[in-house]
Formats: C-alpha cells, structure tokens, sequence
C-alpha cells in the first residue's frame, strides 16, 4: 500500500541514506540510492517495506561499491588522500580525517560484522538484522560485540599508526 | 550462573535481551561484580563505536516529498528510451533524406525533387546540372546507398572541402553548398565575430572564397556542378611540388593514387591517396608566402595568426575548431585541408599525421 510507503518513507529515509553513505561514502550518491530504492518499493509493494529496502540498498550499494572500485583504481593513483584536493576549512579536514579513518576501520570488519553493524546503527532492530544476514537472532549480539570492538580496535590502530605511517 | 558473554551482554545493553532473559542476567548483574565491571567496558566499547559511526553520518538533509518518488528514475528512462530511440531514427532518416542521392534513393523515398536543391536557400543552384551529373554516377543498390551516404559516402563522390582562392572560383561555387552541413571554420576562426551566421558569410564573397565545406550533399554537388576533383587537372609530383613551391604533403605510408591540380589559378593542389579499396583520403594544400598571404595575394588564414591564437586561447581556438570541423591546419607553407569519407574525428587524426610526402 502507497500509505505505508510513505510512512516507511518518513521514518526510514534518513536511516537508510546513513545506511548508505557508509558504503558508497558519497552523501549525494547515497541520497539517489535511498529514493531509488523507495521508488523500486513503490513498483514492488513488498511485504516487509523496511526489511526490503534495506536489502535492495545493500544490493545497490554493493553494485556500486563494485563499480566504484574499479574506476577508483586509477583515480587512487592520482591523488594517495583522497579528501586532501578539497582545501576545506581546517574542522572540515578534520571531518574529512575522521571520516577517512572510520572508513578505513569499518573496512577491516568482515563483511558480515560491518553489515551487522551499519544495519543497527540504520536502526534495525535484532530481528530485522537477523533476517537480513541470515544470521540467528541469538548471534547478533555477539556480531555486534565482535563488529564493535573490531572497529574501534582498528580506528585506534589506524590513528596511531598514521602519525608516523602515510595512510593510503 | 557462570559469567555472562559479550553477545548477551550487547544484546542487554542494546535493549535486544528478551525479557525473561533480561530478568535473569539484571538478578546476575547484581550479585558478580566481575560481570558488572564486563558491563561497564562493554558500555564504552558500545558507546565509542556509536561515536565513531556517528561521526560519519552524512549531513541529513530532508528527505524529498514522497510525491516525488512517484515518478521513478527508472521509468523516466524507460519512458524516455523510446523518445531516444524515436529521435535517434528520425535523426538517421533526415540525414539519409538528406544525404540521399536523390537518383538511387526515388524507390525508398518516391519524392522527385532533389533534395538538395530544396534546401538551396539561394535559389540559384545549376540544379539540372547536377542531376544530369548524378545521372553520370555509377548506381548504387538502394537501401546499401542509403546507408553508406548516412556514414560513409563513397570515395568518388567526396570533395567534400575545397579552399578556392579566386573570386571567380568562389562565384562558381553553386550556392547548393549554402543548403548543406557546411561548415565554415576558417572563416570564423579569423573572423571577429565567430558567431557570425553562415548566410551572412555566403553574401560576402571574399569571405566565401575560404569557406570549408566538410560533409554533407551540398559540397558534393558543388565540386559536381565544377566537375569536382575529377575534372581538376592530373598532375605529376614534381608539378605540384613546383606548384606548392615544397613538397607536396599526405599520409605516410599510404599509396597516393593521383594528385590534381585546381583549374583555379590559385596553386590549389589536392593529393589523393588510398586508405583501403573503397576509400580514397583527399588532401587539399595551397601554399602561402612567409607573410600567412597565399600566393595569389589574397589574404588568407595566416598560419603566424592562427599559431597566435592558439597560443593565447589554445582551448578556445580548439572550441573554434572542433564543432566546426575544421579538417585544416598549416603543414610548413602549405594549409591543408582533409577530405573522406571517414568521420571528421578520424579525419581529424589523419590530418594531424600529414607531412610532406617523400
């Protein structure tokens, strides 16, 4: 039912844009993402709005990620920091810093982890993420556990070692 | 009750515990002071990775009316395709009714007039001229002359650029050419005003003497209704290197099948070589003096100026060039043009190889 997607829509855009943005890490990108998902939603009427969109994101996403990584291949060789041709205030190079290094962090967990992860914080609930990863219910909490200390085992390692190491 | 795992502990903390559960682990809580002190890091632990996570959030930016998404970007593709391809074969048939030769082409079109001449804007194209000289062109099947006028006309019948230099040539010029794809760089790359309307050009006579003319029926016709290249004298190479006051130039490595002079008293020299067995490059040179004039004495496109701008406005000039097609540049004294059956790109490339012939 169209009402309900619209309702799905208010409750649940911002959440899967965020969702998003952590995978394709492009809030512009993200944004199309999350409407052309709800726009396929609306031409699908699934039956689990939520649960479905987020699927179809991650599917889109990973589409995307697939495709970004090629082109991005070349692109790295042109610039070793990615967020450093912007020339951004100094708080937006830190922004930029921070994002780099949680970025980096988030992808040293297992896909499964970090899909747990991104999933809970778009606001699914156990269930919803259980369904999602075919993962048992009584396991998310440790995938979060694992996920969570993974990431911020990483994002300190990552700090440390960039004072002295170049990142990249 | 042994001490309780990090999962469980997760699953608490992140309100996900059932409550029976829930029940059992708070009665355990209180008593293990080991479990609590586990509670508390896990806390943190949780509470850095939300930050982290949450330092990441993109800027929220409000979600655009759902209404919106009624339309979905993919149905605007699919109802857009159509349209593409809908245009896509109108622009093809109006090119192929365009470029038709008006001779092969009666059975698919049936219109007996030329079109051509329906597009001369002047009014005073040698109109049976060129039919009768079409009449003298070998025939082609339909739908394969069709075709190959769209992408590829046929080596003998692309003239397709000619720089006369006289005014008595630029008057002989059928008007036909003004109907067709002409493009007239030349002028606009020396004239002040390059936006200056083709008509406007094709009033001036001066002007006209330099127009270029890349593809298209008009050019055709118009060296045609002159006789085309194929009545330009047949020359040796040592003519036209006495014509050119240089070397005559093309494209290394290709065969050179005949090289022509102009009946235009302008020291226009056209080489013509063989790219494969249907299609003949033709390349037009004139030479200048140092001073950029050519040797007639008519003012012409200094290779000094052009460099010149280049050098100022180098994307500029080359906007200039470009969408205009220009298929000319300046090969040591000598302003070549290009001419194919080849698309202006490639004609373009293989202007950029000429040298001077061996």
């Amino acid at each position: 039912m169209p009402d309900d997607i619209a309702e799905v829509y208010r409750n649940t855009y911002p959440a899967l844009v965020r969702f998003l943005y952590r995978k394709v890490w492009d809030a512009e990108r993200a944004e199309d993402l999350a409407q052309e998902a709800f726009a396929r939603a609306l031409v699908h009427r699934p039956e689990n709005t939520r649960g479905w969109l987020f699927v179809v994101a991650a599917n889109m996403a990973r589409d995307e990620a697939r495709k970004a990584a090629r082109e991005k291949r070349h692109l790295t060789l042109l610039k070793s920091e990615p967020d450093a041709v912007h020339g951004s205030p100094e708080e937006d190079i830190d922004a930029d810093t921070q994002r780099t290094r949680v970025r980096a962090a988030l992808d040293q967990l297992t896909p499964r982890d970090r899909e747990a992860l991104l999933l809970w914080d778009a606001g699914m609930s156990y269930d919803e993420i259980a369904a999602q990863t075919g993962l048992s219910r009584g396991a998310i909490g440790t995938t979060l556990a694992r996920a969570r200390r993974r990431l911020v085992e990483a994002y300190d390692a990552g700090r440390e070692g960039g004072q002295h190491v170049a990142r990249g | 009750m042994s001490h309780v795992d990090e999962g469980t502990l997760h699953a608490y903390l992140d309100g996900e515990l059932p409550s029976s559960e829930r029940a059992a682990l708070e009665a355990h809580l209180a008593q293990c002071t080991t479990c609590r002190a586990t509670l508390a890091e896990e806390r943190a632990l949780l509470e850095r990775a939300s930050a982290l996570l949450g330092s990441t959030r993109p800027i929220e930016r409000p979600a655009p009316p759902f209404e919106q998404l009624r339309r979905p970007k993919r149905s605007q593709w699919r109802v857009r395709t159509p349209f593409a391809w809908a245009a896509s074969i109108m622009l093809a048939l109006g090119l192929g009714y365009y470029l038709r030769d008006p001779e092969n082409n009666r059975a698919m079109f049936a219109p007996s007039e030329p079109a051509v001449v329906a597009q001369d804007r002047n009014a005073s194209a040698p109109a049976p001229a060129l039919g009768a000289e079409r009449q003298q062109r070998p025939t082609v099947p339909t739908r394969f002359g069709e075709r190959r006028r769209v992408s590829t006309p046929p080596a003998d019948e692309v003239a397709s650029m000619q720089s006369s230099a006289d005014s008595l040539a630029a008057v002989e010029t059928p008007p036909a050419a003004a109907g067709a794809i002409s493009l007239k760089s030349s002028t606009q790359l020396r004239s002040a005003n390059p936006a200056t309307p083709a008509p406007a050009l094709r009033r001036d006579s001066v002007l006209r003497l330099d127009e270029v003319v890349v593809t298209g029926e008009s050019p055709v016709a118009a060296l045609r209704g002159r006789g085309g290249t194929t009545q330009w004298q047949i020359i040796s190479r040592g003519a036209a290197m006495t014509l050119l006051g240089t070397d005559p130039v093309g494209l290394p490595g290709l065969a050179t099948r005949r090289i022509r002079r102009s009946p235009a008293p302008d020291a226009t020299v056209v080489v013509e070589q063989v790219l494969d067995s249907s299609t003949v490059i033709q390349i037009f040179q004139r030479p200048m003096d140092s001073f950029g004039y050519y040797i007639d004495g008519a003012r012409r496109d200094s290779a000094a100026a052009l460099a010149r701008q280049r050098e100022r406005a180098p994307a500029a000039a080359a906007r200039e060039i470009a969408p205009a097609d220009r298929l000319a540049r300046f090969v040591g004294r000598l302003r070549v043009e290009i001419s194919g059956p080849l698309s202006t790109d490639s004609l373009n490339r293989l202007l950029e190889q000429v040298e001077p012939l061996p």
